[in-house]
């Protein structure tokens, strides 16, 4: 009874917000129903004919739970998951809610959820998922999450209080996330990638889990992919890399437009670009064969596969063609330079740095981004968002020539689009709610779908 | 001439973006002609702190820390100490501030010696002070004479007579939250809580350490630099501040 209370009125919040153009209705109605019954996600995930996924770690969720919903909404079973951005318990209720019927049952065969790193706990306690996916562990917004190892603490211990027949999928090539693996009971299923070929052999300055957790040496890394990502062992022979059960090799980067990899003799192909999709590719390919689907299977729905908004989403403006990459932290800030810089070849950039609450309020962080890249290569640098002053001294001392800073995102659109020749690409790098800003001005401009069309 | 930058722990005392306070004084000086050096000082080496001009001692995680603490106290105290006698500059930011004073004490009451390079003390505090912070400074060469950043901390610092504050805060916590001061000044020691970074939005104060540190190699003016790129940074949190 409280139930079915808690998902009508959480349902009429959903409604109500998206009629009166609040936004797409994702978070406040889980906030609703959790307020007239607490226990309303753990009732309703029950309700799950073959259960629920969770995915958590720095980067790459959103992706890589689209990407699984993906596989098997393709393999025929109904997906619940929730939006991007909205990864809080509260999205995740809402999301549960917006699928359950009359009755208050959810019906849905799969939730698919995205989970922050620090509601992991409390997510998947109600949750009670049958696999987890932890896909790296970088620093990110401090002033919210504080240090990296409260979460990673955090994420152990939710891991260790899920019942044995839940299976952790991790990334072995992290070795803060290693770490969580090694401490459980239960054996986890690693992934990670060996390709010699996309290595690079020096850590990023903003690299965190560079130590041996074991004995407090400093980490040999035989090779680095994203991050501190890579392959890496101890000197004193404490701590080294788990082998993975599922590695991709003979990696192919073809700038935003697709990746390919071979995962045990099985060839993959995505319309995604950049190596840290490869890791999101790699972690959605090890959940379809921990389910029981087949490897061809998954390499063609794959094929078909289309990015979530914001994230390399391609537009068009006045001729020049526009590509949204949200980028929000040192780690995933350097994977979406290098890729538009090496890989896409790219020449014309707006980055845009918001300090709200869903950005993180301190920008200290982008003096840990290697901006320096772009020097010699970028044409045109708007920097924008409103700590748009912040980025242009940043790029002042990264040897960066910058336009003026422009907080308001239309100006900062026409700049970008004046400096831009017709025919040319300009990447959108984007902290979450300066993407939002950008994107809401796009929409107004009749050049992009509201989000929650996407 | 040369400016010599000596970096302590750059691969685990850097988790609140200070590298920028390490850019801005290579970049400020490298503008004026200076022949720059970065030398790193990690764990087990001490190579090169005779020649420092100035050295940055960032924050880090609480497990890092204690990874460099024992070093601190073994291999690098010594040095720092002769280097600063003969008139390098420091500026320590967070973490590394904590750990230039006489101690740490944790919430349970456990004390940490630091290598009381100055006269601070620090002790554990419940809540976490997390924000913007704007400072009027004591330092008179300042122009302007406000400082700006972000603090993120648990600890609370207390100055013993021989330090002075950097400044006072107008908005923020600084040191402990109590006498509204934030910072430290002891000979040609500066220590604060602000990251932001610190440096590259207030010049003036990168400027204030490069001179006093070339001053043993006879320096004691600075060409002027075109500042209105980090100044407009500046502005913005001090009009923030005033909504």
């Amino acid at each position: 009874m409280r139930r079915a209370a808690a998902v009508w009125a959480g349902k009429a919040t959903g409604a109500l917000s998206r009629i009166s153009r609040l936004g797409g209705g994702t978070t406040l109605p889980g906030d609703v129903a959790r307020a007239i019954d607490p226990d309303v996600l753990r009732k309703l995930s029950r309700d799950l004919a073959h259960g629920a996924i969770v995915i958590t770690g720095t980067n790459g969720k959103t992706t890589t739970a689209r990407l699984i919903g993906w596989l098997l909404e393709g393999a025929g079973h109904s997906v619940v998951s929730n939006r991007a951005g909205a990864n809080l318990i509260f999205g995740a209720t809402a999301a549960a809610l917006d699928r359950a019927g009359a009755n208050g049952r959810l019906r849905a065969d799969w939730g698919v959820f995205e989970i922050d790193e620090a509601s992991l706990e409390r997510a998947v306690d109600e949750i009670q998922p049958r696999a987890t996916i932890v896909l790296n562990l970088f620093r990110d917004q401090l002033d919210r999450y504080g240090e990296l190892e409260t979460i990673a603490k955090k994420i152990e211990s939710a891991l260790a209080r899920l019942p044995g027949e839940s299976r952790a999928l991790l990334n072995a090539d992290d070795p803060r996330v290693a770490e969580i693996g090694l401490n459980l009971e239960s054996k986890p299923l690693w992934f990670g990638l060996d390709d010699e070929s996309v290595a690079v052999h020096e850590l990023p300055h903003a690299a965190d889990a560079r130590t041996c957790p074991r004995c407090g040496a400093s980490l040999l890394f035989d090779a680095v992919y994203v991050g501190h990502d890579g392959v890496y062992r101890c000197p004193n022979g404490d701590f080294a890399r788990p082998a993975p059960e599922l590695a991709a090799t003979n990696i192919e980067l073809n700038g935003f437009d697709s990746l390919g990899m071979d995962v045990n003799g099985v060839r993959i192909e995505l319309p995604l670009g950049g190596l840290y999709n490869a890791y999101n590719a790699l972690a959605a390919f090890a959940t379809g064969k921990a389910l029981g689907l087949d490897s061809t299977f998954i390499a063609d729905r794959f094929r078909t596969f289309r990015a979530a908004f914001g994230r390399q989403e391609r537009l068009e403006a006045k001729g020049r063609r526009l590509n949204l990459v949200l980028s929000k932290n040192p780690a995933g800030f350097n994977e979406t330079l290098r890729t538009a810089i090496d890989l896409a070849g790219g020449h014309f950039f707006l980055i845009g740095l918001n300090d709200r609450r869903a950005d993180g309020t301190d920008v200290s962080w982008i003096w840990d981004v290697d901006f320096e890249h772009l020097r010699g290569h970028a044409r045109v640098v708007v920097p924008g968002g409103n700590r748009a002053a912040d980025l242009a001294v940043r790029l002042k001392y990264a040897g960066v020539e910058s336009a003026p800073a422009e907080s308001d995102p239309g100006r900062a659109l026409d700049a970008l689009i004046e400096a831009t020749p017709e025919g040319e690409t300009a990447h959108l790098l984007c902290t979450y709610t300066a993407m939002l800003d950008l994107r809401a001005e796009l929409v107004r401009r009749g050049w992009a779908k509201p989000y929650w069309e996407t | 001439m040369k400016f010599i930058v000596g970096w302590l722990y750059p691969d685990l005392m850097n988790i609140y973006g200070d590298r920028g306070n390490i850019l801005t004084l290579l970049k400020r000086a490298e503008w004026r002609g200076y022949d720059t050096r970065l030398i790193e000082l990690g764990r087990g080496t001490t190579n090169g702190m005779a020649e420092v001009d100035l050295f940055f001692f960032g924050g880090g995680q609480d497990r890092e820390q204690a990874l460099v603490y024992e070093d601190l106290l073994e291999h690098k105290q010594a040095p720092l100490e002769r280097a600063v006698a003969a008139g390098a500059g420091v500026l320590a930011v967070c973490g590394g501030y904590q750990l230039l004073g006489h101690y740490y004490q944790t919430g349970d009451g456990e004390r940490y010696p630091g290598i009381g390079l100055i006269d601070v003390r620090t002790e554990a505090g419940k809540r976490r002070f997390i924000g913007d912070v704007i400072v009027d400074t004591n330092l008179a060469d300042l122009k302007p004479s406000t400082l700006v950043g972000f603090e993120n901390h648990s600890g609370r610092t207390f100055l013993g007579p021989k330090a002075r504050p950097l400044g006072r805060v107008r908005a923020g916590f600084g040191n402990n939250g109590e006498d509204h001061m934030e910072g430290c000044l002891q000979a040609s020691v500066v220590g604060s809580y602000l990251h932001g970074s610190l440096l590259p939005k207030n010049p003036h104060l990168a400027d204030h350490l490069i001179r006093t540190a070339l001053m043993r190699r006879g320096v004691t003016d600075l060409a002027p630099l075109d500042d209105s790129i980090e100044l407009a940074a500046h502005e913005k949190i001090l009009a923030r501040a005033q909504r």
